[in-house]
């Protein structure tokens, strides 16, 4: 039970960075029709801002963590204004790819400001005897709480945010049909711009919780931007909450699978299943089949 | 005058046949680039040119597979990676085991076309952005294979190979592997071409358009699903064999999501349904930045990395429908300039624009 108990809290920490990252995604695909594959980039830009700022300067990580959530909008309002916006007339492979050269660029252009060198990032509250709670017979680090407790509270303002206000309502509307809702009156640009910057946010987020497990450098987003396109599909691209639920459905089984069958191949065994469950439910846990029109 | 005006009749038809007959263009293409270890030789080039455009020709005819699946089916696959790693480990473990390079390859298609079916099956139930990431899943479980099964990719070793010998008999060395190279890439030309103007080719354009109105008309989606995943991969496999056979050592780490990607925009930055364009968007993702940009930029390292980024930006962004368009806007503009009128035309084009 103790075991289970300590894997359980990895898997919501795990899954939490997971889920962020495929907030993020989900929000970009219904809006501008296109995956995002430089969702990691961006965060991992944003988080070298935050070890930066941290390390070399010497500020208190509840600040340098703000600034680089404000530096993530400002990427993602550049990004959509500069790269996203002008293309309005190019298809969604060629968004995409302008995702890719994206990552191209952030990626080139990272070790030129902050170093080649990998960073490392202290955690929010530091693990010791001091801040763990004991839960039945584990013990659980008062930083996994706060990390779990804070993405938790984030998505649920998003969730809040995207149902009950007039914004919520636009997005909505763009996800759904975004000639239709230009032509209704939305901002459709602007929707766009929004969600661009909280996809921005919430990819540094992620970047920033899952940077103490080794350092900020270039390559420390990549599992995570996997995990989140594949939460994408186990949930379901219709909904804004289904990544969410698959995020945490994939880091569980991927700690299950690690712990109790076999640590080299768990990885795999997970994207079987993943495929094995596509096959049988080809649009996602809470998706709904869209009727084609002839 | 007489032999004048004979000479102008040969040149005409020359230039009538090239611009008619299509399999001369594709041959004359291949002449022109089988020259590049010669001038290399004679030292009008660096000898690492040869190494880049073998990396070209290769992804080239990665390109065309996933530009048939993309272009011509409306399909998307990301597992691109996976099968040109599969390609490469596949050849040398088969040939590992005393089997000749020919039937090694083989085998290794066989074997990648197996793995096609499956994924065409799973196609016909799963759809649009959700098979893009099946296929994601299907190159990243490669890609662990390749970083664990030791007995088959010797792990983070790598594997070596050597310049097979074809046939038996025909030792190839770096300049004839080579030319072998730029030999295949015309053929698998050759092979794309006659599977786009074939009834293949028509039933998978139909498709792209709308499943269901293909299927109206009598074209049988789940076999042409099948058919366009095979030859995707079966390119792509090829690809994967040229490699170890031109680069002669494979390592795990190459196979990744990034190179699927760089693969996708190949198709979307040189151009869909166009096989020139293929070669012309690998040339511009991989050709542009190592023969110009890291010499314009020696001084800074790192920023060639970025302008080939903002390159494929560019022009995706200018060329949404590929990059092969520029000869067609350099016709144009070239014939307005023979008509004396560029000037004023263009200005009128563009008020007829707004």
């Amino acid at each position: 039970m103790k075991v289970f108990i300590t894997l359980l809290f990895r898997s919501l920490e795990t899954g939490s960075v997971y889920a962020l990252a495929a907030l993020g995604v989900v929000l970009i695909y219904r809006t501008s029709r296109a995956f995002n594959f430089a969702q990691g980039a961006i965060g991992t830009l944003n988080a070298f801002v935050a070890a930066t700022l941290l390390m070399s300067w010497g500020w208190s990580i509840w600040v340098t963590v703000p600034i680089a959530m404000v530096t993530a909008i400002l990427t993602g309002f550049v990004i959509d204004a500069f790269f996203i916006r002008p293309a309005a007339r190019v298809g969604h492979e060629g968004k995409q790819i302008i995702t890719l050269g994206l990552i191209i660029v952030i990626l080139g252009i990272t070790p030129i400001l902050f170093g080649v060198e990998p960073i490392p990032m202290p955690r929010f509250i530091e693990f010791s005897t001091l801040t763990q709670v004991e839960f039945m017979g584990a013990s659980i680090g008062y930083n996994a709480l706060f990390t779990i407790a804070i993405s938790i509270a984030l998505m649920a303002s998003a969730f809040w945010f995207l149902k009950f206000t007039s914004w919520g309502l636009a997005i909505r509307a763009t996800a759904s049909n975004e000639m239709a809702s230009k032509l209704m009156g939305v901002p459709t640009k602007n929707v766009t711009m929004m969600s661009w910057a909280t996809a921005a946010a919430f990819g540094t987020l992620a970047a920033i919780i899952v940077a103490p497990q080794s350092a900020v450098d270039i390559n420390m987003m990549n599992d995570v931007q996997m995990s989140a396109f594949f939460a994408c599909v186990l949930g379901g691209f219709q909904s804004f909450y289904g990544p969410v639920i698959g995020a945490y459905l994939i880091a569980l089984s991927r700690n299950l699978t690690n712990f109790y069958i076999t640590s080299t191949w768990s990885t795999v065994i997970v994207y079987v299943v993943i495929l094995i469950f596509l096959f049988f439910k080809p649009v996602g846990l809470v998706g709904k089949k869209t009727i084609k029109k002839v | 005058m007489e032999g004048k005006k004979r000479k102008s009749r040969l040149i005409g038809q020359i230039k009538n046949k090239f611009s008619k007959n299509i399999y001369y263009r594709f041959t004359a293409f291949g002449v022109l680039l089988s020259l590049i270890p010669l001038l290399s030789t004679v030292g009008i080039m660096k000898v690492s040119t040869v190494s880049l455009f073998a990396y070209i020709i290769i992804f080239t005819i990665v390109a065309m597979g996933l530009n048939i699946l993309i272009g011509y089916s409306g399909l998307i696959s990301l597992g691109t990676a996976g099968f040109v790693g599969f390609g490469a480990y596949g050849v040398v473990y088969f040939y590992g085991h005393g089997i000749p390079y020919e039937f090694a390859a083989l085998i290794t298609l066989l074997i990648a076309a197996l793995i096609g079916i499956f994924i065409g099956l799973f196609s016909l139930k799963v759809d649009g952005v959700y098979l893009a990431i099946a296929t994601l899943a299907v190159g990243e479980i490669f890609s662990q294979v390749f970083k664990k099964v030791t007995w088959f990719t010797n792990a983070y070793g790598g594997v070596h190979f050597k310049f097979p010998k074809l046939f038996g008999v025909l030792q190839l060395q770096k300049s004839t592997m080579f030319i072998f190279l730029v030999v295949m890439m015309v053929l698998f030309m050759f092979i794309m071409y006659n599977i786009v103007h074939s009834r293949t080719g028509r039933a998978l354009m139909a498709m792209s358009r709308s499943d269901s109105s293909a299927q109206a008309m009598g074209v049988s989606v789940p076999r042409y699903r099948l058919i366009a995943f095979i030859i995707a991969t079966l390119f792509a496999t090829t690809g994967g064999i040229l490699y170890a056979s031109f680069f002669r050592y494979v390592q795990p780490l190459d196979w990744n999501l990034m190179l699927t990607l760089l693969v996708l925009a190949m198709v979307v930055v040189g151009g869909v349904k166009s096989i020139i364009g293929t070669f012309l968007g690998v040339f511009v993702i991989y050709g542009v930045p190592t023969l110009w940009l890291e010499d314009l930029f020696a001084g800074t390292e790192g920023i060639a990395y970025i302008f080939s980024g903002v390159l494929i930006i560019i022009v995706v962004m200018f060329y949404p429908n590929g990059a092969v368009n520029v000869f067609q806007d350099f016709k144009k503009l070239y014939k307005k300039y023979k008509n004396g009128e560029l000037k004023i035309k263009v200005k009128k084009g563009q008020k007829a624009n707004e």
